[in-house]
């Protein structure tokens, strides 16, 4: 009777010993893309733990924009190994936060959560990026105010319409800070332009939007 | 009357009652005042108190509908003197709490811009909303110090 | 006084929950119970169709899904080429339209962050998420 509780009792250690465990360096990774940069990768590395091999079922991410590659889809005990979250950035902003849902046969943890976190710089911040006249409106200028981003700087700035039906004046209110007053020459027909705007000194192009619609204007 | 020594050393039993009525005016309508601005849009302040990432979405949205009335009841509790105990523990629970998370949401890089004041205060630095909110904890201790000590009969 | 404060403050806790309840039944319908987006943004299928041609729909999905099936008259615009797709949105809003963005379960963020984009930066009124998303519009085709 002894040796079969006995017995009984080691096969449950045995059981729980022999178990898989992939284990997760970190589960969130902040990236802090250059102002340029197309994509954003974070490397989420893990290692099996555990006496047994963990097979990954799936991988799904949070947004079509974030691609996730696993290296091999069984790892054996003892391995390690690392998945590759690939952020496009494509014309998004300020901090994304993107996740990848990963699905095991480990019992214990089976889905993780890898949190992938991206600090997109911003050369120009640009409040707003549409300014719209109602038909029949006076045609005062309307002001969008434009702002260095953290970590840059602004000497001038280089504001064309795609239109002659809109006047762009630029004034610098403030160290990197400027405004620039818009206004539409008449507002008895549909019209719109759309204002590229260029720091000094910079390759990249910035846009805002101007327009008379054919509507009165909502305020 | 006790006479008191060459040397005078600080009793919170001897601020005189005014004193003490001034503070309760001014910290209970400091409350009332952030309970009410937090009362008229309470969707708004559920996404504040979200934004601090500590509750779940269903249990801060619920908070967001019950404070501020906690708050103006016990700012009222404190200017009234009834339920005045009941008023001045809660509010330092809730101001103690509320700097607690303020810190915290802090140290974890989260853009905080709301205070105890929901979105009014929104455009403060984060320096200038703890330092509000430890004056009224700080006025808040003072007088439950002051209540918990025999009164000064002037 | 410890027993004297436990029944004060029992009292104003069960006294503040008589406000909240009340103001909590008279927003029932405006607030997101379980979820982040506000429901004054939320609109249902119904809703958005009821709108007629005073809505204008916007897919955020990628390019591929757009270009598979979308909603009638949608107009893309997401974030993958928000500088070029945004001008040629702008070209058919106007004050009076109720936007409508939707996006598929799988990239649901994507709606709300487009619809925050266009009234954080272009500073447009009217603008709605679809609850459910293009899932929810092919159930109710």
């Amino acid at each position: 009777m002894r040796t079969r509780i006995l017995a009984f009792a080691l096969s449950i250690v045995f059981c729980a010993a022999a178990h898989a465990e992939l284990k997760w360096e970190q589960t969130t990774v902040e990236l802090h893309p250059a102002a340029n940069d197309k994509e954003a990768v974070g490397h989420f590395k893990y290692q099996n733990t555990g006496s047994k091999p963990v097979r990954f079922q799936s991988v799904h991410t949070s947004c079509g924009c974030t691609a996730a590659q696993t290296q091999k889809d069984e790892v054996p005990p003892g391995e390690k190994g690392e998945i590759t979250a690939t952020f496009k950035i494509g014309d998004r902003t300020g901090t994304q936060v993107k996740t990848v849902t990963v699905d095991t046969d480990d019992p214990v943890n089976a889905t993780t959560v890898l949190t992938l976190k991206a600090v997109i710089p911003q050369e120009l911040e640009i409040n707003p990026t549409f300014v719209f006249w109602g038909q029949g409106e006076a045609p005062k200028p309307k002001t969008i105010v434009v702002r260095a981003g953290k970590d840059f700087s602004i000497k001038q700035l280089k504001v064309t319409s795609s239109t002659p039906d809109f006047e762009t004046k630029v004034a610098e209110t403030s160290k990197g800070q400027f405004k620039i007053d818009v206004q539409p020459h008449d507002t008895s027909r549909n019209i719109a332009a759309t204002l590229t705007i260029q720091p000094e000194g910079s390759s990249k192009t910035f846009y805002a939007m101007a327009r008379v619609t054919n509507a009165p204007a909502v305020q | 009357m006790t006479s008191t020594p060459a040397t005078l050393s600080f009793q919170p039993s001897t601020i005189p009652r005014f004193v003490r009525r001034i503070a309760e005016f001014i910290v209970g309508g400091i409350f009332i005042y952030a309970g009410v601005i937090k009362a008229l849009d309470p969707i708004r302040f559920a996404s504040d108190i979200d934004n601090y990432k500590i509750l779940p979405w269903a249990i801060s949205v619920r908070l967001a509908f019950y404070l501020p009335w906690l708050e103006i009841l016990c700012g009222l509790a404190l200017i009234a003197r009834r339920l005045y105990l009941g008023g001045l523990s809660i509010l330092t629970a809730l101001a103690s709490i509320f700097i607690i998370a303020t810190i915290a949401a802090k140290i974890r890089g989260l853009d905080i811009t709301c205070g105890c004041f929901g979105h009014a205060s929104k455009n403060w630095s984060f320096s200038a909303h703890i330092a509000l909110d430890l004056s009224l904890l700080a006025a808040l201790i003072a007088l439950c110090i002051c209540e918990r000590l025999p009164r000064n009969s002037s | 006084m410890k027993s004297s404060l436990v029944r004060q403050t029992l009292i104003l806790v069960a006294l503040a929950s008589l406000p909240g309840i009340g103001q909590a039944l008279y927003f029932r319908d405006k607030v997101s119970w379980q979820s982040p987006v506000p429901a004054s943004e939320m609109v249902t299928v119904a809703q958005a169709r009821a709108w007629g041609g005073n809505a204008i729909w916007v897919d955020a999905r990628p390019d591929v899904e757009f270009e598979r099936e979308h909603i009638p008259g949608a107009v893309l615009l997401n974030e993958d080429r928000w500088n070029e797709l945004l001008p040629r949105f702008l070209a058919t809003w106007s004050p009076e339209k109720r936007v409508v963005v939707y996006c598929s379960s799988q990239s649901c963020n994507a709606s709300r962050e487009v619809a925050r984009r266009l009234r954080d930066e272009a500073q447009l009124k009217n603008v709605f998420v679809l609850q459910g998303g293009w899932e929810e519009w092919l159930k109710k085709k």
